[in-house]
């Protein structure tokens, strides 16, 4: 093991990479713009809900309950349709998204201390608005019931659901659980995509071959492959971090040491999977193919995007193969609850294997790699 | 147990050399020696082998079986004793394009443990020997072909290899630049350096000391360039004729003919030895066709007629002696 070898080819890359000029932007612009989008973009906050409300009762008690739904900043009154007709209209337009019914008697109900009801029709088509929308709705009612009924009838089912949100997400600001995930998922973007085209095109353009002239170990070449796009991908989880905290504003409650080592082991993984992509690739064609049919099972069965808890059952054992969903776990809830080693150690375990595994298999190819 | 050949005699021993691609035999057990301070030139169709029995001598491929000594060293066993001592070149360009011609000889240079003080004086040595002097601080990529080829040698010739493989270096390159890289590796000779190269032009094939004939992963044919030649039976005739393509099946059809083929702009026919007035016989054969026979005259065998003389047809796989010649030239 010679340092000055592994110091040159780290020397060598950078140069390269300096020279790249498709390559810098990528590696410093992506990860922001990524922030960007998932920060505001994929976001799941819907605000301004375009609501329709079909006021039958017009009493004081009615206009607290409309009151109520436009003040919570998620829904936006554009229509007041008298008839159950002209409120069809407006949701098959896509002019509203939801309805609000306040039945007639609806104050009567209330001042008589007697059980009534809120329509609430949602415009299902875009499932994500509805499903979002239906719980404001559900979380508004809950909290002007507790207004309307000082005195409760019943413990509150929906005052449960709401309380536990509260917890740790106050605003329900979705950008408190997107930036944590989106460390992990820029880590793995990054270490994967850089690593696996780093080697093929060594192996493509021949100078792989010319290097194994050289007195060069396999494990110098490795460690002076890797530790740039490592270093790499440190900066720019650095640079989502800050950008996160500071322009974000989302509150870090965790420890940098737990979310570090859970990264590193993260990195490691990636590092391995781009390794094993490149020695099975024989194009950079070939491997950036092989990373986007990857990415797409990272990003729906991780829990990246969408709740684990949503995926059907017959999928839902494929996401214990993704690496994504351990560092997920881990990032998020050591970045907003400030989970640390005690509660996280099944994550760190299955990550751990899978950078062993991963890591070996990648080994034991390069090994064996120009011999056919 | 192999045992070693003596040191200083071979710059290469191979022995029954093999090698397979999942069932594909690129290389059939080639054996064969390579005397120090030779340029020994291999030729050969595509697909014969060459350059996978090149990877194997230069240690960047494994045998399937057999072993090669590099200077008495196994490349099976002893692979980091030969590296030191090879230099190799292989047919595509390998170098980093988008590093510049200094930063590839310095990082070659660096990473076979040149040491630091020799380094300048040997770059600036072989930056003026490969004519690259003014380029140093060009990136790679933007040399022309032939100046690629050059550095490439040179980063090979760093540090300062005892044998070198070259994997036709000037497939690609223009005349001035072949020529010109043939003037460097004749100086290396000079220098005692054995290079071991492949290359499909004949004329190359030329100026080396040996050269061996491979097809099908074998080598059939091992012979100096002028013994090559006079192994052929009889003798060349040259003729300029108005019709090529009207001539050649009228020529061949003679009883006397052994070959024939176009060079540049003469008909050249090889005919068995016993033939004394076969000049006369190929004008008449030509003029009774109706085609015009401006020059007919003797001529020295070249290493084309040679081959395609010597190499049986059946040897070569799906082609007929004209196609390896195609290929040769």
């Amino acid at each position: 093991m010679s340092w000055r070898r592994v110091r040159l080819l780290i020397w060598k890359e950078f140069l390269q990479l300096k020279r790249d000029r498709s390559m810098l932007p990528i590696i410093f612009i992506m990860p922001v713009l990524q922030l960007i989008m998932f920060g505001y973009v994929i976001g799941t906050d819907v605000r301004d809900i375009r609501t329709a409300v079909v006021d039958r009762d017009g009493s004081p008690e009615s206009h607290l309950v409309v009151d109520g739904f436009v003040n919570s900043g998620y829904f936006k009154q554009v229509a007041t349709p008298t008839t159950d007709a002209e409120m069809q209209k407006l949701l098959d337009g896509n002019k509203a998204q939801v309805a609000i019914i306040i039945p007639e008697g609806f104050s009567d109900s209330v001042h008589a201390k007697r059980a009534t009801q809120v329509g609430i029709v949602v415009d299902g088509s875009d499932s994500k608005t509805a499903s979002v929308a239906s719980g404001y709705a559900g979380q508004v009612v809950a909290s002007l019931s507790r207004q309307l009924y000082p005195t409760p009838m019943s413990s509150g089912a929906g005052g449960v659901d709401a309380r536990v949100r509260v917890l740790f997400n106050p605003t329900l600001r979705s950008v408190n659980t997107m930036v944590p995930a989106l460390l992990a998922f820029i880590l793995m973007m990054s270490t994967q995509m850089t690593m696996s085209q780093a080697v093929v095109k060594e192996r493509e353009r021949g100078t792989l071959e010319q290097l194994f002239v050289t007195p060069i170990g396999r494990a110098e070449y490795l460690i002076g492959k890797l530790l740039p796009y490592v270093l790499i991908a440190a900066i720019q989880i650095t640079l989502v971090f800050t950008v996160g905290t500071i322009w974000f504003k989302v509150p870090f409650n965790g420890s940098l040491l737990v979310m570090g080592s859970g990264l590193a082991l993260f990195a490691l993984t990636g590092l391995g999977i781009g390794l094993m992509v490149s020695l099975l690739s024989r194009t950079r064609y070939q491997a950036q193919q092989a990373m986007t049919f990857m990415m797409v099972p990272s990003m729906m069965l991780s829990g990246f995007v969408f709740p684990l808890e949503s995926m059907p059952a017959v999928l839902y054992p494929l996401s214990y193969l993704i690496p994504l969903r351990y560092i997920v776990v881990i990032v998020r809830s050591n970045f907003m609850k400030g989970s640390g080693f005690a509660a996280l150690w099944p994550q760190f375990a299955a990550m751990a294997l899978f950078a062993a595994v991963v890591f070996g298999f990648g080994l034991s190819r390069f090994r064996k790699q120009l011999n056919d | 147990m192999i045992t070693p050949a003596p040191i200083d005699e071979f710059a290469l021993d191979v022995r029954d050399l093999r090698k397979e691609f999942k069932g594909t035999v690129a290389v059939d057990g080639v054996t064969m020696t390579v005397p120090r301070g030779e340029v020994f030139g291999l030729v050969g169709p595509d697909g014969a082998g060459k350059s996978t029995l090149i990877r194997m001598m230069a240690t960047v491929l494994a045998p399937t079986s057999g072993d090669a000594l590099v200077f008495g060293r196994s490349v099976r066993t002893e692979a980091a004793k030969v590296k030191p001592r090879i230099g190799y070149m292989s047919q595509a360009f390998s170098l980093y394009r988008d590093l510049t011609v200094k930063e590839n000889l310095e990082f070659f240079a660096e990473l076979r443990g040149v040491p630091r003080k020799e380094m300048a004086s040997r770059s600036a040595k072989l930056l003026e020997f490969s004519g690259l002097t003014e380029f140093a601080k060009r990136q790679a990529q933007f040399l022309s072909g032939g100046m690629k080829q050059k550095l490439a040698l040179a980063a090979t010739l760093i540090s300062e290899p005892d044998l070198l493989f070259l994997d036709e270096p000037t497939t690609g390159v223009d005349p001035v630049s072949r020529r010109e890289f043939w003037r460097i590796i004749s100086g290396l000779h000079r220098q005692g350096i054995t290079v071991f190269v492949a290359t499909p032009y004949m004329d190359e094939a030329e100026r080396c000391d040996e050269i061996a004939f491979m097809t099908q992963g074998r080598i059939i044919l091992r012979d100096t360039p002028a013994g090559m030649k006079r192994r052929v039976p009889g003798r060349v005739i040259e003729v300029d004729v108005s019709d090529y393509r009207a001539a050649m099946p009228i020529v061949r059809a003679l009883p006397f003919s052994t070959s024939v083929e176009v060079s540049g702009e003469h008909l050249r026919v090889l005919v068995s030895g016993e033939c004394e007035n076969c000049e006369a016989e190929i004008r008449s054969a030509l003029e009774g066709a109706g085609l015009a026979v401006s020059r007919i005259r003797p001529a020295a065998t070249d290493l084309e007629m040679a081959f395609a003389a010597l190499i049986p047809t059946a040897t070569l796989p799906g082609r007929d002696d004209a196609e390896v010649l195609a290929v040769a030239e």
